[in-house]
């Protein structure tokens, strides 16, 4: 970081006089503090895609917007020394949690640049030299705080490639012994079988070997899922996209989660809404979300499914009535292995993501009043 | 009735599947590979041959492969974990049905079932 630092700091060439004019144009400023970070949120707010990072509502903003006048007023004030760079990239930090994309965080930052020379260059009475001065400082510190924020982005990127890597060669793994379990798991699941037809031959109708037998036949179709998941997780399959009816879909693909009758499903998609999507992958995000809510509402209850074109993008919503999600797990969720659940494998919603992306397209957990609720956006493909 | 030969490196499998279609009547034989198939195939003459995908030595595309000239070429079953294109082309090459694992033997037990017609 300290090199980092120095290196860009020389290349831009801010020094003690920069750091001086800026506190000399601190005053010029700050009265318009208040405006220019309205406008920095309007301008993330105004973009879907920027507006998707901010989750909170309105309290988020309120406290974003407090951290944004911190920060803008040490921008002018400094001491612009090592300790000011290292908090900075804290700050860049935070963008890169809550996953701000970078394009938007580079407009937005625009946004204060273009804000504060305006305010400068209508300022009353500068001299021209001191507000070149100023001007130029301003440039110089922004573009420090530029390449701040940019080395944040690419340590994740560098950290998220190394989970990646990580996940993979766990995935091959996984995919090997998932093979291998199926086997046994054909001899019990067959064996169980048998046990039911030869029951029936003899006439023997013993509720606790039914009882037992059921069992059996529901854990070993649950170990198949997880192997069955593990196995896609480990290889990429091409995508078959097709345009299709999404509520017709979404009917179709509702009785494949086998949900209970206390858990009912309501479907607010009008006829006709197209989906561009391969179906059967598109099925298991599906399913696996409905299993969730399912299993998220023991004692029965409704999910919602929504569906609306929003551009060239189908986007769905899915919300139930469970205890919903917490907002510091809502990314850790898609991470494989995470599970919450004492019988969960931890795959169906890194499975679902890694669908959802090779679709082009993007998944999250939104915020809800009451219980759990996620964004599934499916953008049409490119030829057509 | 069909006389039906499983072929599959894992005859606990093997040999529950063929206890299942015992149940339906049918006369079964096991093998744990295309090599101890082949013999099999020649004394017993089965009307169905189910196999698995992987097999130790040639797989269960090939070893089906091999016999489909035949002139009383049995009705061919494949099956396998793998659902992609390529089996499932292999399946459809070797004039094979193609049933996915984990097997629902409902459905096997149909397929073979039919296999008369």
């Amino acid at each position: 970081m300290l090199r980092f630092r120095e290196n860009v700091t020389e290349y831009v060439g801010f020094d003690q006089a920069s750091s001086e004019a800026l506190r000399e144009a601190r005053p010029l400023v700050a009265p318009h503090f208040g405006p220019i970070i309205d406008d920095f949120y309007d301008t993330i707010e105004a973009h879907p895609d920027a507006r998707a990072a901010i989750t909170g509502g309105a309290a988020q903003i309120a406290r974003l917007k407090q951290s944004l006048l911190k920060w803008i007023d040490e921008l002018f004030t400094g001491p612009h020394d090592g300790e000011y760079f290292v908090r900075r990239a804290r700050i860049g930090r935070i963008h890169v949690r809550i996953s701000l994309p970078q394009v938007y965080m580079l407009t937005a930052m625009d946004r204060i640049r273009l804000r504060a020379s305006d305010v400068l260059r209508d300022a009353p009475g500068v001299p021209p030299a001191a507000l070149r001065r100023m001007l130029a400082a301003l440039h110089q510190i922004l573009d420090i705080e530029l390449a701040i924020m940019l080395e944040t982005y690419r340590d994740d990127l560098l950290a998220k490639n190394r989970t990646a890597e990580r996940l993979a060669t766990i995935g091959q793994f996984a995919a090997g012994i998932g093979h291998e379990l199926r086997n046994p798991l054909g001899v019990v699941e067959s064996s169980a079988f048998l046990v039911t037809k030869r029951l029936d031959q003899l006439q023997i109708d013993d509720p606790a070997i039914r009882r037992h037998l059921d069992k059996i036949a529901l854990e070993v179709r649950r170990s198949n899922k997880t192997i069955n998941d593990l196995l896609e997780l480990a290889r990429s399959k091409p995508l078959k996209r097709a345009v299709v009816d999404c509520r017709q879909f979404l009917l179709d693909t509702i009785p494949l989660a086998g949900l209970p009758p206390s858990v009912t499903v309501e479907v607010n998609v009008p006829p006709g809404l197209p989906l561009d999507a391969d179906a059967d992958q598109l099925a298991r995000i599906i399913t696996n979300l409905l299993i969730n809510a399912g299993q998220a509402m023991p004692g029965g209850g409704r999910v919602q499914l929504d569906a609306r074109r929003e551009g060239a993008t189908t986007v769905l919503r899915l919300a139930d009535e469970g205890p919903g999600i917490a907002d510091d797990l809502r990314e850790q969720v898609f991470q494989a292995l995470f599970t919450t659940k004492a019988k969960g494998s931890g795959l169906g919603l890194s499975l679902s993501r890694r669908i959802a992306e090779a679709h082009g397209g993007t998944i999250s957990v939104e915020p809800s009043e009451r219980g759990a609720a996620f964004r599934l956006a499916i953008p049409d493909s490119p030829q057509g | 009735m069909m006389r039906v030969l499983i072929v599959d490196d894992n005859l606990g499998l093997a040999e529950n599947i063929a206890e299942i279609l015992q149940f339906d009547g049918h006369s079964t034989d096991v093998a744990a590979s295309a090599e101890e198939a082949m013999p099999k195939l020649a004394q017993l003459s089965p009307d169905v041959v189910i196999t698995d995908y992987r097999l130790p030595g040639i797989n269960g595309a090939e070893f089906l492969r091999k016999f489909r000239g035949d002139a009383r070429h049995p009705h061919a079953v494949l099956i396998s974990a793998y659902t992609d294109e390529t089996t499932m082309n292999e399946a459809k090459s070797a004039g094979a049905t193609f049933i996915a694992k984990p097997v629902d033997f409902q459905v096997l037990c149909r397929v073979v079932r039919n296999a008369e017609a």
